[in-house]
């Protein structure tokens, strides 16, 4: 080592371990590269690396080490690379090339026996380091530090003379084995290039003597030719020699390898390197030679060769033309069927798990051209559906959506296509195949094109029916329930307004017996049987007479879920009267019935149809008691309407509705009546629908109102 | 059996129309039923005590309408009222015009027997008055134009000596008089003339 490097070095000599340091074991995590996940390889930037050398090697040799330290920084994305060379003493290592973040520290070094450089020479294998300063503090001052730095032996002749590193000073780069290999790839690589460049003896007097090194370099470059002839003969890549009209002037044994012709078989001038090139990769190949005949050089590119066989190699080719004449060049040919095949292998077996997961995923999946139309399905959406995935081939997704849901489902499929939007969710309608319809929630999301595969849409589509129906079910069950509350609070209202007359109904009948009882006593007082018998009866039957009237009451104020049975209208009429007629006669009004004898039955619940005719009576009777002159008259009528429904009127002789209020009447909460909550006429309209019916009001000419229901008929009809 | 008193009973009410007039013959009334006032008010009804039991409510013509109808008619027959429920106002009225009792259904029987009791009594008192009266009238009519004279002023308190001054003659001739008049209308002493020509409502001169 020269003073002058010496000088340059900012770290300082250390041959000895201090007490206390952390072992080797502990600062290297080789193993680890294994365990790692593999990024892909990049075969195209590792032949722009060895194009990139090999053009260094014919440009400028005097570079290369910088090259490489450079190629290995890019290649392997580190934050630093460089070259490590063991000095001509042998006592240390000199950085001959640094690229990245450590590049300031070029010309400095680390001892032979004391540093990763040397664990690496004497382990004689790469090694993965982590934060080696825990045992080599003097590397604390080589900043930044290194949170990861990967080593392979760099070898020239079959000797370790130094390393190539890289260093990772984040740690959110992690070396893996794919980086080792390239490492490796490019040591390989550059160890020829260099023996190509200098022999053992060059290379140690370059390092003491750098300028000198120098100059002997520049005078290597003249017999450049025999060098590069060197590189040729190393035969680790296929290199050809070519003429313009498709001669193959020279090749290595690497490019007969490749092809699989012998050497006589190409001098001889019958193969043309132009027919080696199949049709289909004709035009790859123009490309390049146009790229040639305008630059000189080509970029290295993809194509295929007929092997003398027949059979076709996959082949990376890179070539440039000889400057003299321009009508010769060299070509170095990589032979891809190794890397083709693991490739190809790795992506039919990511083919297959993809192609597994949308088979067997339980959610739908279909994808869809920007038009809408389906380009494939699963079988989970096939399923939901009903259709076939050939079926599929003939709609689009939105002639299987139900018309409700088309506009905006479309709008956000548009909001996606204009980019407004990454992905939607909707909860829409399905009409399958066999005409029913189902609930779905739908995630759709645009997937970017590639070069070889057009944008499309996909949705993933999940069946939420059964959700949707006992979403549905609660709703219609609360709402139920609510209704039944208000009609069962309606009904008790009405009873309690019906007090007095419900007071008298009953205490009618209880007077009866009670006096039937005491007279049938005092017949038995003076032995008359036949008399006492007579009142005892009368007792009985007006008993039950009573019983009956409290048990309507008591149907009326029970509540229960309604319940449908067979009913006869007239009888439902009956009924209320019983329960209301003494207020009919108390409010002064006359009350007539008029009964159709033929009456079909209707399937409605009692006591909700008893509710209905006994609000609209209570109504009509109400709005007579403020009439002061003119009749009050109550008619009560059933009947048959023209389409056979069985029609149930109310008429009054009161002062009417005003056909303003006629659609009001209907509403909850709408009143006239001081006292009234306005409940009566929304809970009749809602029973009578709720039983398939309609019930609406007319005004009653000269005066008063009518209202009335009519209600679906039975298949049976009263005898 | 009390055959000679009858009861009515009105009521719209079928079944309790029949108990009641069930438990009125249990105690030996006799008893007739009718459906409505108008029914009532058609009958021909024999002249013996009597007594009306009269449902408030009756379709057509109420209860309370019959009772004004009846009084209107100078028709005077006890009335004991049964109603489904009291009301008060109704009661009052019912009262006012006469009414024997008010009975709210359902009543013990013996509040209707009682009533009925009391009410064909006084129908028995108010008619045994009514013959009473009529005796005294027909007595009253008669007396000659001078003995109702000399009767007026007696029964006036005046003396035999003034009445004949009164009147412009003797006073044996007023003695006479005053003779035929206590023999006509059965009267044993002035007492007993007095209250007789009170029950006549015979105006005192003054």
């Amino acid at each position: 080592v020269t003073e002058s490097a010496k000088s340059k070095n900012d770290v300082p000599l250390e041959t000895s371990i201090p007490g206390g340091a952390v072992s080797l074991e502990s600062i290297l995590c080789t193993e680890e590269l294994h365990r790692r996940p593999w990024r892909a390889p990049d075969h195209g930037r590792e032949n722009r690396a060895l194009v990139a050398l090999v053009s260094a090697l014919a440009d400028s040799p005097g570079t290369i080490l910088q090259t490489l330290a450079e190629e290995v920084l890019e290649v392997l994305q580190a934050d630093s690379a460089g070259l490590s060379l063991l000095t001509n003493d042998e006592k240390r290592f000199y950085w001959a090339a640094i690229a990245g973040a450590w590049q300031p520290h070029i010309g400095g070094g680390t001892p032979r026996d004391f540093g990763p450089c040397g664990d690496v020479l004497d382990g004689n294998m790469p090694m993965l380091f982590t934060h080696w300063e825990r045992r080599y503090p003097y590397l604390q001052s080589a900043t930044p530090l290194a949170e990861e730095g990967l080593l392979v032996p760099f070898y020239v002749n079959g000797k370790a003379v130094g390393t190539i590193w890289a260093i990772a000073h984040h740690n959110r780069r992690k070396f893996d084995a794919e980086d080792l290999r390239l490492l490796e790839s490019l040591s390989r690589f550059a160890s020829t290039a260099y023996q190509a460049v200098a022999s053992i003896d060059d290379l140690k007097f370059q390092i003491a003597e750098r300028e000198k090194a120098e100059t002997a370099l520049q005078e290597l470059a003249k017999g450049l030719e025999a060098k590069v002839r060197r590189l040729v003969d190393s035969n680790i890549i296929g290199i050809f020699i070519w003429g313009l009209d498709g001669r193959i002037i020279d090749a290595n044994e690497a490019f007969l390898r490749v092809v699989g012709y012998d050497c006589e078989d190409l001098l001889s001038g019958r193969v043309s390197w132009r027919e080696l090139t199949p049709d289909e990769w004709q035009a790859s190949k123009e490309r390049a030679l146009a790229q040639l005949a305008a630059t000189g050089v080509c970029d290295p590119f993809e194509n295929e060769f007929f092997r003398k066989d027949g059979s076709r190699v996959p082949i990376l080719l890179g070539a440039a033309l000889f400057e003299e004449g321009r009508d010769e060049g060299v070509a170095f040919v990589l032979d891809l069927t190794e890397r083709k095949l693991v490739a190809e292998e790795a992506l039919r077996t990511s083919e297959e798990r993809w192609r597994a997961v949308f088979d067997n995923s339980a959610i739908g999946v279909a994808l869809t051209d920007l038009s809408g139309r389906l380009l494939a399905t699963n079988s989970a959406y096939q399923k939901m559906l009903g259709y076939t995935e050939e079926e599929f081939g003939k709609v689009t997704f939105l002639e299987l959506t139900h018309e409700d849901y088309r506009e905006a489902n479309w709008k956000l499929i548009t909001e996606l296509l204009e980019g407004k939007r990454k992905q939607f969710q909707i909860e829409k309608q399905y009409w399958r195949k066999d005409g029913s319809l189902i609930w779905v929630s739908n995630n759709v999301s645009l997937v970017p094109g590639t070069k070889s595969m057009p944008r499309f849409i996909m949705a993933l589509s999940e069946d939420i029916t059964a959700r949707k129906q006992a979403e549905e079910a609660a709703r219609a069950s609360e709402r139920r329930y609510h209704e039944v509350e208000m009609a069962h609070a309606n009904r008790i209202a009405t009873i309690g307004q019906l007090s007095a007359s419900i007071a008298h109904e009953v205490n009618q009948p209880l007077a009866s017996v009670v006096t039937s009882a005491s007279a049938c006593l005092r017949w038995l007082d003076t032995q008359k049987l036949d008399e006492a018998r007579r009142s005892a009866t009368r007792a009985m039957e007006e008993g039950h007479r009573a019983s009956e009237i409290i048990g309507r009451i008591r149907a009326l104020a029970k509540k229960a879920p309604p319940q449908k049975d067979w009913l006869d209208v007239n009888e439902t009429i009956h009924d209320v009267i019983a329960l209301a007629r003494s207020e009919i006669q108390r409010n002064g009004v006359a009350l007539e019935t008029d009964l159709s004898e033929h009456v079909p039955l209707v399937l409605a619940d009692r006591v909700e149809l008893q509710q209905v005719i006994l609000n609209l009576m209570m109504n009509a009777v109400e709005a007579m008691s403020g009439v002061s002159d003119g009749p009050r008259e109550l008619l009560v009528r059933s009947g048959t309407d023209e389409s056979e429904q069985v029609m149930i009127s109310v008429q009054d002789s009161g002062p009417g509705i005003d056909p303003e209020n006629l659609d009001h009447l209907f509403k909850a909460f709408y009143t006239t009546k001081p006292q009234g909550l306005g409940m009566g006429l929304a809970i009749s309209r809602s029973i009578i629908e709720a039983h398939g019916g309609r019930l609406w009001a007319t005004v009653n000419a000269p005066r008063g109102a009518v209202f009335q229901f009519v209600l679906p008929v039975g298949r049976e009809q009263v005898a | 059996m009390e055959p000679d008193k009858l009861v009515f009973v009105v009521d719209d009410d079928a079944p309790l129309r029949d108990s009641l007039a069930d438990l009125l013959r249990s105690i030996g009334l006799r008893v007739e039923t009718f459906a409505s006032a108008q029914e009532f008010l058609q009958s021909k009804r024999p002249d013996m005590p009597s007594c009306l039991v009269l449902d408030v409510r009756l379709k057509g013509l109420s209860g309370l309408d019959l009772q004004k109808r009846l009084i209107a008619g100078d028709i005077e027959i006890p009335i004991i009222f049964i109603t489904g429920h009291g009301d008060v106002p109704m009661t009052v009225q019912a009262m006012k015009a006469g009414a024997v009792e008010f009975l709210t259904k359902p009543f013990r029987d013996q509040d209707l027997l009682d009533a009925v009791q009391q009410a064909l009594e006084r129908d028995c008192k108010v008619r045994a008055q009514r013959a009473e009266i009529a005796e005294l009238h027909s007595r009253f009519e008669s007396l000659t134009p001078r003995e109702r004279e000399v009767m007026a002023l007696v029964v006036a308190g005046l003396l035999n000596k003034q009445v004949a001054a009164e009147l412009g003659t003797s006073e044996a001739s007023v003695k006479v008089h005053r003779q035929h008049v206590m023999e006509k209308l059965g009267a044993g002493s002035l007492a007993e003339l007095v209250r007789i020509a009170d029950k006549l409502k015979i105006p005192t001169p003054t």
